[in-house]
């Protein structure tokens, strides 16, 4: 029934959907150099593309397989939100901000 | 389903939950005993991969042959003994925390489902599971600054690695209509012509995996979470990962996407001629030791994927000796480096080391010969582990690869024996305190084993070719 | 016909939302719109047909990661303007670098194949009629990808375990309950029958001694400003 419905849009349009959060996703990343929450966000774009792709190709194909995959992104995905955060929140602790550009004591 | 034959991972699963609960539950410091029980528990499952069966399970996704047993026993061991080498400098520097074990513990399992992983979600899952504990222990020490840096560099550039990553396996997996190896490898078997989308799709998941070898292009995190990180959680992160990764690689690339060989191979040959380049120009001027030591793995990389490119048996079989070779005299050397520490505190620069020759001799002996076996000196293990990929290169008419190898290998040196002559030759900047028994033992293991892998070298070079064989079928 | 229309409608708002994300100058509008890109994609998922994804999306990622991107941005006490100096710089070199990378994605994926083995080598095809999406995923993830789904909860206990050893401190001087001390106390606390009627100083029973009532507080408040404080 999803299959029948999903081949009015066809796999193009899901496919150049996915291929502009993905880009819009790297921008973001390397543009915000100064936030790095932002830069969290970005990621969850990215990760947003990858499943708008995998679902795309699943309706296509009339294969679960894809959806399966998106599901254990999104897992994973929440997870490694969390531990951002946590390394967000403790380098906010040590240095009282969160600005990327000025992570450079580390430089060589 | 064909549960048993991942005894090794259920084993190692159900430890490390029975090791964690263990852990939390007494009211004292719990963190030597959990350590203790953690590098046992590594050791078991090694034996326990030593002693496991061959086929495939739970529906094709798991695969144990020969070429995964030599890894995941590599992997096993480089875990346990950079376990070994945390065990004194946490509680010295107040971050011995049971966690830590057990967060190793974690990471070891996510490189077994790697090396294990038949399946695009299996390498997916598995390379998370390694990283994100990863992610963590690098910002172990959560109240240095430098400690959370690392973790924070790391964090963000190994997301947009696994997005990477993803986005390719999503392509692949539109073009192939599954995500298995074996149905990848035949999709593309029945293809003539293979169209851009699912190349683009292959580049992207082989970026994602080179950024955990830190490969160059993708290395720019390796000398700031090397340096930032606590030194035992840069030597693990220089050894274990690496071998999981290099093994990962190797699996996709041939398996899957062995059709494929021709449009990888100059992928692999250039990042292998950029990684020994940079390690060998960029680590000259460091004065910061363990900077210096990510160059350096930056550059033994670009010499195990020389073997990776060869793209044949001889090959493989000399990117297997490299890597156990290369385990043993880093994690050797990261010894030495986690025992620099005067009058209580640690220290981390090239000049620290000056006069250990005169102050320490034993200790300058070992790191001596690790930093002569780096640099590839005749007799010693590095030489031997050089010269099986400069044979496989060769073998393989790849003599630009193997030009530009002895040249880097020329040009490493330098800084090499510069930390030699800094021992042996230069004024003593006082001296260093006595290394633990722990570290003791880990330098003269890996000393011995890179002083008489010459005379010894049938096993080790025997277990490689069987194993290489198995991946690639003869 | 109107599945296209809903279909454009959601994308256009999902990526007008992302790219705010990106570019909004205050982290806390970012998040909110996240929160408007997910619920988009989601859409984009029912229409594909993927009724659990979508419900899932909305649940955990709006419900919970969303959320926690909120908490940490408004936790942290983030200077945002100094955030925002540098971005025009980068902006115009990035948005020609991403257009190019755009283009050329869609060039590639414009010409999409398939493999011709594809629908042969499908894992796991879904079968036309009977079966909710939810039903035949719930059917294949406990069986054939219970391996993964395993793996799964061994990554959600690492993100646990992280989190806490990263930011959970032992602060001194907190009061805890300890469950263990109060049971054990057996002796301090007893249970007597009191016989009706009389008074409860005559038997004795102890009771916590009145507190002394402070004559301050009993006093008038002479100024006639007993609790208000300050208006």
């Amino acid at each position: 029934m999803g299959g029948i419905t999903e081949m009015e849009i066809g796999l193009a349009h899901y496919l150049t959907v996915g291929a502009i959060l993905f880009v819009l996703g790297i921008f973001g990343i390397f543009l915000n150099r100064k936030n790095v929450i932002v830069i969290l966000m970005s990621v969850e774009l990215i990760l947003l593309s990858v499943n708008l792709n995998f679902v795309a190709f699943s309706a296509k194909l009339q294969d679960l397989t894809g959806q399966v995959f998106a599901l254990f992104v999104l897992t994973v995905a929440a997870a490694e939100a969390a531990i951002g955060l946590a390394i967000v929140v403790i380098y906010f602790r040590n240095r009282g901000s969160i600005e990327v550009e000025e992570i450079s004591t580390l430089k060589g | 389903m064909n549960w048993t034959l991942a005894l090794p991972e259920l084993v190692l699963a159900i430890g490390t939950l029975l090791i964690l609960v263990a852990g939390v539950l007494p009211k004292r410091e719990t963190y030597f005993p959990v350590c203790m029980a953690s590098i046992g528990a590594l050791l078991l499952t090694a034996v326990l991969v030593l002693a496991q069966g061959e086929g495939s399970a739970f529906g094709g996704q798991y695969i144990a042959d020969g070429f995964s047993r030599f890894m995941k026993v590599l992997a096993l061991l480089a875990a346990a003994v950079g376990l070994l080498l945390a065990l004194d400098f946490n509680e010295k520097e107040r971050i011995g925390r049971f966690e830590y074990p057990v967060l190793l513990l974690l990471a070891s399992l996510g490189m077994l489902v790697m090396i294990s992983a038949n399946d695009l979600l299996v390498l997916y899952m598995g390379i998370e599971l390694l990283s994100l504990p990863l992610y963590v222990i690098a910002a172990f020490d959560r109240d240095n600054g430098r400690s959370a840096e690392a973790g924070l560099k790391y964090f963000v550039l190994g997301a947009l690695a696994s997005g990477l990553m993803l986005y390719g396996s999503s392509l692949v997996y539109g073009f192939a209509g599954a995500t298995g190896f074996d149905q990848i490898a035949a999709a593309f078997n029945h293809q003539h012509g293979v169209s851009a989308g699912v190349v683009v799709g292959v580049v992207f998941v082989i970026a994602g995996l080179a950024f955990k070898v830190s490969a160059v292009p993708f290395h720019m995190w390796t000398p700031d979470v090397y340096e930032g990180a606590p030194t035992p959680v840069t030597a693990f992160f220089s050894a274990a990962p690496k071998v999981a990764a290099l093994a990962l690689l190797a699996r996709v690339l041939y398996d899957p996407f062995g059709d494929l060989a021709p449009q990888w191979q100059q992928v692999i040959i250039l990042m292998s001629l950029l990684s020994m380049v940079l390690g060998a120009f960029a680590a000259i001027g460091q004065q910061n030791i363990k900077r210096l030591m990510a160059y350096s793995s930056i550059g033994h990389v670009g010499y195990a994927l020389m073997g990776l490119a060869v793209a044949d048996t001889a090959g493989l079989r000399g990117l297997l000796i490299y890597m156990a070779i290369y385990v043993a005299m880093n994690l050797g050397a990261f010894a030495v480096l986690i025992a620099m520490r005067r009058q209580g505190k640690a220290v981390e620069t090239v000049a620290d080391l000056a006069g250990l020759g005169r102050t320490d001799p034993m200790r300058a002996a070992w790191m001596s010969i690790f930093m002569f076996s780096m640099a590839g000196i005749p007799p010693l293990a590095g030489f031997f582990g050089k010269l099986y990929v400069f044979l496989a290169a060769v073998q393989g008419g790849l003599w630009l690869l193997a030009v530009v190898g002895v040249l880097a290998s020329v040009v490493s040196a330098y800084y090499y024996l510069r930390i030699v002559k800094v021992m042996y030759f230069d004024e003593a900047a006082g001296r260093l305190d006595d290394a633990p028994a722990s570290l003791g033992v880990v330098m003269a293991a890996a000393g011995i084993f890179t002083l008489a892998f010459a005379l010894w070298p049938a096993p080790l070079v025997a277990a490689a070719q069987s194993a290489a064989m198995a991946l690639l079928g003869g | 016909m109107i599945v296209g229309l809903a279909f454009y409608l959601f994308a256009a708002v999902l990526l007008a939302a992302a790219a705010m994300v990106v570019l909004s100058r205050n982290p806390v509008h970012s998040v909110l719109y996240l929160i408007l890109a997910f619920f988009n994609a989601a859409a984009l998922f029912l229409i594909a047909g993927a009724e659990l994804l979508a419900m899932t999306l909305v649940i955990v990622y709006v419900g919970a990661v969303a959320v926690l991107f909120l908490f940490v941005v408004m936790m942290l006490d983030i200077d945002f303007a100094r955030l925002r100096e540098g971005f025009q710089r980068y902006a115009p070199i990035g948005a020609v670098v991403g257009g190019i990378l755009f283009l050329e994605l869609l060039l590639v994926l414009g010409t999409w194949q398939f493999a011709s083995e594809a629908t042969a080598l499908r894992a796991a095809p879904i079968q036309q009629g009977g079966l909710t999406n939810t039903e035949a995923l719930g059917r294949i993830l406990y069986t054939d990808y219970v391996y993964l789904f395993q793996l799964a909860g061994m990554i959600l206990l690492v993100a646990m375990i992280g989190a806490i050893v990263l930011t959970h401190r032992q602060r001194p001087g907190t009061r805890r309950q300890s469950v263990a001390e109060q049971v054990a106390r057996s002796n301090t606390i007893s249970l007597e029958k009191v016989p009706v009627g009389v008074g409860v100083r005559a038997l004795s029973i102890r009771r916590p001694p009145e507190p002394e009532l402070e004559p301050r507080q009993l006093a008038p408040d002479p100024h006639g400003q007993g609790h208000g404080g300050h208006h």
